[in-house]
């Protein structure tokens, strides 16, 4: 289990990494959001997997533990890609162009 | 069990909180400073969590990092994100570095004068502290020391607290608040011409919040009712309370909002919140006790003594986060609307 965990985990680091590298090099602001919007929510998801499967050799309550880690990744996975549709809906409205290869 | 803090955490979280600061103070887009004064808070929620604070560390979550950002953002919706020019020439920076500099030389100097962290012969931790951790259980059976001391132990500073709170609500309806019969000056909205996001907008958004707000409002009230237990207690239930509905405002309309609650109903709660935490006081009184003194209850309360006084800590609980709850909600329709509770981000 352990294993898995560190697995996981690490995934989800590698992820936050590209988003990381995402936020900072894309030309502009929609492809930004999309870097961060996916990344963020797949990275958070795969860390508290990652650290379900390390709760769950300690005790007996740790199931009690483990679904309570389990809303939040449901929470997430519905918060999260609604905040990056409002933020980019809000860049649309306030005018964000989309970035072309011609015109840089 | 780990040796607590964890310097290893600590130390590069306290390097992002002083960098955090320093970037809040150079930004000069106010949309920007709210943002990151955010993740400021986030970060001291992270460094009390680490200290075992865990309480405080949850209502620096709810208040600092989350309805507070709220409250500031709908703030410059109804002015201006754009800072004026500071004022002053030469003279007037090196009396202000000079100022700034003494406090802090002054405030720095006091820090040899604390006990370390976790002295055990430290005032705090020699006299009061170990009656309430041996005797919480006994007294109370509450098993997070934090609630008894806040609504037991303590219960006069929280009572006092709750009407700091009320009085708060009631400072900026008296500021704020229009009376629409009497005023005269014709005030036109937000002033800012941009062309400002309305989240009301989108389905998805409706969508989102429509799911999200009923387990927000039952996650608030196991915060409040399971504070016995585990982190929480009224004030940061209250927060999600009031946080799940200003979610409803924003993401739906400030008019549906008001359509379920009008603006006498939340004063008039805001009121009731204390004058419940007040009356179960009194009735201790009557009972033959001191004030909040909640053992004098069991002849109403289910059980002995020390579950009375388990039950009076859930009553208050539930009068603070009542006042919390609609204040939250009046400052923020009152802070979103221009005091004109009728539309607003």
């Amino acid at each position: 289990m352990d294993i898995l965990a560190g697995i996981l985990i690490s995934t989800g680091l590698i992820f936050f990494l590209g988003t990381t590298i995402g936020l900072l090099r894309f030309p502009d602001f929609y492809s930004r959001m999309h870097a961060a919007g996916k990344g963020d929510t797949l990275s958070t998801v795969v860390i508290l997997l990652g650290c379900i499967c390390l709760i769950s050799t300690q005790g007996d309550l740790s199931w009690i533990l483990g679904l309570k880690i389990l809303l939040i990744i449901n929470f997430i996975f519905i918060g999260s890609p609604t905040a990056t549709h409002a933020m980019m809906d809000a860049g649309n409205k306030a005018g964000a162009k989309p970035w072309k290869k011609d015109a840089d | 069990m780990p040796s607590l803090p964890i310097w290893q955490f600590d130390v590069p979280l306290l390097i992002l909180v002083v960098l955090f600061a320093v970037v809040a103070l150079s930004i000069r887009n106010l949309m920007g400073t709210a943002i990151v004064f955010g993740a400021y808070s986030f970060m001291m929620c992270l460094i009390w969590a680490g200290m075992g604070a865990v309480d405080v560390a949850f209502t620096e979550a709810a208040v600092g990092a989350g309805v507070s950002t709220v409250f500031i953002v709908s703030t410059i919706y109804n002015t201006s994100a754009t800072m004026p020019p500071r004022p002053g020439g030469l003279p007037f920076k090196l009396f202000i570095g000079v100022v700034v500099t003494l406090t802090g030389v002054f405030l720095l100097s006091a820090i040899p004068d604390f006990p370390k962290w976790g002295e055990p012969n430290s005032p705090a931790n020699a006299t009061v502290a170990p009656y309430y951790i041996s005797n919480t259980i006994a007294d109370a059976h509450v098993p997070n020391i934090v609630t008894t001391v806040l609504a037991d132990y303590r219960g006069f500073d929280t009572l006092l607290e709750t009407t700091v709170v009320f009085i708060a609500c009631i400072a900026i309806y008296s500021i704020l608040r229009v009376d629409e019969a009497r005023s005269k000056t014709e005030d036109s909205g937000p002033v800012d011409a941009e062309p400002h996001y309305d989240p009301s907008d989108s389905l998805i958004v409706r969508q989102a919040s429509r799911f999200m707000v009923p387990f927000m409002q039952l996650f608030a009230l196991y915060v409040i009712a399971h504070g016995h237990y585990s982190p929480g207690g009224g004030f940061q239930g209250g927060v999600i309370l009031g946080a799940s509905l200003i979610l409803v405002a924003i993401s739906f309309d400030l008019k549906f909002l008001l359509a379920q609650w009008r603006e006498k109903q939340i004063m008039l709660m805001v009121a009731w919140g204390v004058f419940l935490y007040a009356v179960v006081g009194l009735g201790c009184v009557f009972m033959g006790g001191n004030y909040l003194d909640y053992g004098f209850l069991n002849p109403v309360l289910p059980g002995e003594q020390d579950m009375a006084r388990s039950h009076g800590i859930l009553l208050v609980e539930i009068g603070v986060g009542i006042t919390v709850m609609f204040s939250m909600i009046g400052i923020h329709i009152n802070l979103a609307s221009n005091g004109h509770f009728d539309r607003g981000l």
